[in-house]
């Protein structure tokens, strides 16, 4: 029998790995990764000339299933086009029989190694801001992520915040030209298409809310993305230690494990970011006059400075005054 | 609020409180209300001064010598016609000037481009 | 070096599982009986059938199941189709997680896939809580303690000759693969499972190719995704170019035979995976298990 080398295992790995381009537009240039359902590569569309991202099913399935939510998952990415979510170019299956989607080649880093490069509170939330415009667009569009983690947030190399991994995202309402069947609303009902029944756990330990941790799909609405969320916000300000009390105070809103306490929805969450850059009270940190007026003087610290100086002067000359 | 109604307004309540600060000294005690009269009007003109300046040039620190210069000059003024006090007066003078100086820089309202054309 | 084979001696059971297995061990056709069994296991795999074929039996076989049927021929099937991936593995494994001496390891080997069957260990094997391969490799590391505190080396069958597996095949990829340092066993082991499992992929696609008339295509492929090397140039990989001029075809036809071989060989170690488990969830993992380790590095870009 053949002896197959290990650099012989890793050939034949990718070569039975590798999607199979014939009579499609796409030339296969290399690996990129393992999504959730599928492998994603590298390859060339050689009519337009340009790099894409196509991901494929990874192993048959005789049930269609992994097929169906790898095309589910395209339709979905295809409904949200937002400078923060990967635009989808192209969907079918392969001489193979595998099905695939095409989508733009982000040349990034993922948020868990890009987070170690930034220096200021300031830049890191401003990143955070731009990855809530992004799931706040979805949320608009019915769609839950679910899946939210640094792992699954790239960042351009021109610093635009990119979602990625819409697999496990849920449905609030059907997708332009869908039936209402296409919903995953309905405790316990079997959906038409794939959904998640109740009772099945999907995301990531560490970044899912505890809702999502106990398999209650049909309850999930925007606030377990905002779970995530501040899950994210918290990895990115690193240490408890370094964070000042209002940022800690967004990210325990966010966190909240009542849904109930979290914030309502990622827009009211990027608002209280928003606030906080600008010096300005925040939903999660109640104003009180004390914290008012230290927020008043840590903005204008030069005029607090010279009044202080005056009255200084003041008291000196008071106390010392010739009769 | 433009830079020269913000300077009067600032310039006008400093004026106030610096001529109340009199009271504190029992030897001018009697004469507290035409210090704090002459005190106010001392700073209403210092801050529009000050405000004037801070709308024509837009530069911090030129605003904050020149609010300086206006404090302390204006209250010579008046130390000249105390025959004496110079340094007590001067001295909280200067920095109240300073402080209508930096604030007009600061804060206020710029005049718009279209506006300064017309 | 294969020894002389005697089964009088040996009980039923014995007999059926060397027969039944030895033409795929030894990988030479003893007579045309074992021929025709090897095309009909061997080449093929699971059921011979045109949904065999698509990757998608119409019935699913798993070798976990048959391998507790009453049925001999089904059970001998399954035994086949677990030694296939896993006699290797095993035997590498007892000989460099106990450090066993070759001889000691093939008797541990041998008995361990009697035992398999005989004692029906598949019966206690859950594929919900762990890989079949972490559960052999507890089999096996069970097997070897009972030995040690047996205190006596392993006799099977009261002392008839040993089984006829290619163990000095398996002691010269053994040597070969030797590393400096004692290797991870998680990681050693599943790659030698994977190496198994390539192997017999290789050889399917080899036999299946050859039968349809496609051994060019074969070839392509053998030399590409094989050879470490060219034979005349032990610091290069072979090129497109390089395929076209020793087989005298056009580089189009060598990405086209390379694409179809790649394909089915695909299909046939999907198709084998299938056969070791028992629910399509499983098969999955196992799957991506197989395919799914990053390569070290990116792939060479494809010309």
């Amino acid at each position: 029998m053949t002896w197959l080398s290990d650099a012989a295992l890793d050939r034949l790995r990718l070569a039975a790995e590798s999607p199979d381009l014939s009579a499609t537009r796409y030339r296969l240039v290399d690996r990129i990764g393992r999504g959730g359902m599928g492998v994603v590569f590298l390859a060339e569309d050689q009519i337009l000339g340009r790099r894409v991202a196509l991901k494929v099913v990874d192993v048959p399935d005789e049930s269609g299933d992994l097929a169906a939510r790898l095309v589910r998952e395209a339709r979905i990415l295809a409904q949200l086009e937002h400078p923060g979510i990967v635009p989808v170019h192209d969907a079918g299956a392969l001489p193979d029989g595998r099905v695939f989607y095409a989508m733009k080649f982000v040349e990034g880093r993922s948020l868990r190694e890009h987070a170690a490069s930034l220096d200021s509170t300031t830049d890191r939330l401003r990143i955070f801001q731009k990855l809530c415009d992004a799931v706040s667009f979805a949320h608009s569009r019915g769609i839950l992520h679910r899946d939210l983690k640094p792992e699954n947030v790239m960042i351009g190399p021109f610093g635009e915040v990119l979602v990625l991994d819409w697999g496990v995202a849920k449905l609030l309402r059907p997708l332009a030209g869908d039936s209402a069947s296409e919903v995953d609303s309905s405790a316990g009902a079997v959906p038409a298409r794939p959904g998640t029944r109740d009772g099945a756990v999907v995301g990531t330990v560490g970044y899912m809310s505890p809702e999502q941790s106990r398999g209650e799909s049909a309850a999930l609405d925007a606030r377990t993305d905002v779970f995530s969320l501040g899950m994210i916000l918290k990895f990115l300000l690193g240490e408890p230690a370094r964070v000042s009390a209002p940022v800690a105070a967004v990210c325990a809103k966010a966190t909240s494990l009542d849904p109930a306490f979290r914030y309502a929805s990622v827009s009211n969450l990027a608002a209280d970011v928003a606030r906080f850059l600008d010096g300005l009270p925040l939903e999660a940190y109640p104003d009180t006059l004390f914290r008012r007026a230290g927020r008043f003087v840590r903005r204008n610290q030069v005029v607090v400075w010279l009044v202080v100086a005056y009255l200084f002067a003041r008291i000196i000359l008071i106390l010392f005054s010739r009769p | 609020m433009n830079k020269i109604l913000l300077g009067i307004i600032l310039g006008t309540v400093l004026g106030i409180f610096d001529g109340a600060t009199a009271w504190f000294t029992p030897a001018v005690r009697n004469e507290i209300l035409g210090i704090m009269i002459g005190s106010t009007i001392k700073g209403l003109i210092a801050g529009a001064l000050i405000g004037v300046f801070a709308r024509l040039v837009n530069s911090l620190a030129l605003g904050i010598i020149f609010g300086l210069g206006v404090g302390l000059l204006l209250a010579f003024g008046v130390a000249y016609m105390q025959h004496g006090y110079y340094f007590e007066i001067m001295l909280p003078g200067g920095l109240v000037g300073t402080i209508v100086g930096f604030c007009t820089q600061k804060f206020g309202a710029r005049p718009s481009p279209t506006a300064a054309r017309a | 070096m294969r020894q002389a084979l005697t089964l009088q001696r040996l009980s039923p059971l014995r007999q059926e599982w060397i027969r039944c297995t030895l033409p795929f061990r030894s990988g030479v056709v003893h007579s045309e009986k074992d021929a025709a069994r090897l095309r009909q296991y061997s080449v093929d795999g699971s059921p011979n059938s045109e949904a065999s074929r698509g990757g998608f039996p119409l019935t699913r076989w798993s070798a976990i199941l048959a391998a507790r049927s009453g049925d001999s021929s089904e059970r001998s099937r399954a035994l086949d189709t677990l030694l296939a991936a896993y006699w290797k593995p095993i035997y590498k494994y007892i000989r460099l997680r106990w450090s066993k001496s070759p001889e000691d390891a093939q008797d541990l080997t041998q008995d361990f896939f009697f035992r398999l069957l005989d004692k029906d260990w598949l019966g206690s094997f859950d594929p919900r809580r762990a890989r079949l391969r972490t559960f052999l490799r507890a089999c096996a590391d069970n097997l070897v303690s009972n030995h040690h505190r047996a205190g006596q080396r392993q006799k099977r069958g009261g002392g008839s000759p040993p089984l006829s597996l290619d163990f000095a095949a398996a002691d010269g990829e053994l040597s070969r693969l030797q590393p400096s340092a004692p290797p991870e066993m998680d990681e050693f082991f599943d790659r030698e499972w994977a190496r198994s499992v390539f192997t017999v992929g290789v050889e399917r696609l080899r036999a299946e190719l050859t039968a349809r008339g496609k051994s060019v295509c074969f070839q392509v492929f053998e030399r590409y995704d094989l050879q470490d090397a060219l034979p005349d140039a032990p610091d290069r990989r072979p090129s497109y170019q390089d395929l076209a001029r020793d087989l005298r075809i056009s580089p189009t036809d060598v990405t086209n035979y390379l694409a179809a071989a790649r394909r089915d060989f695909r299909r046939i170690v999907l198709d084998f995976i299938r056969e070791m488990t028992s629910s399509d969830e499983e098969f999955r993992r196992e799957a991506r298990a197989l395919l799914g380790a990053d390569p070290p590095g990116s792939a060479e870009a494809h010309e």
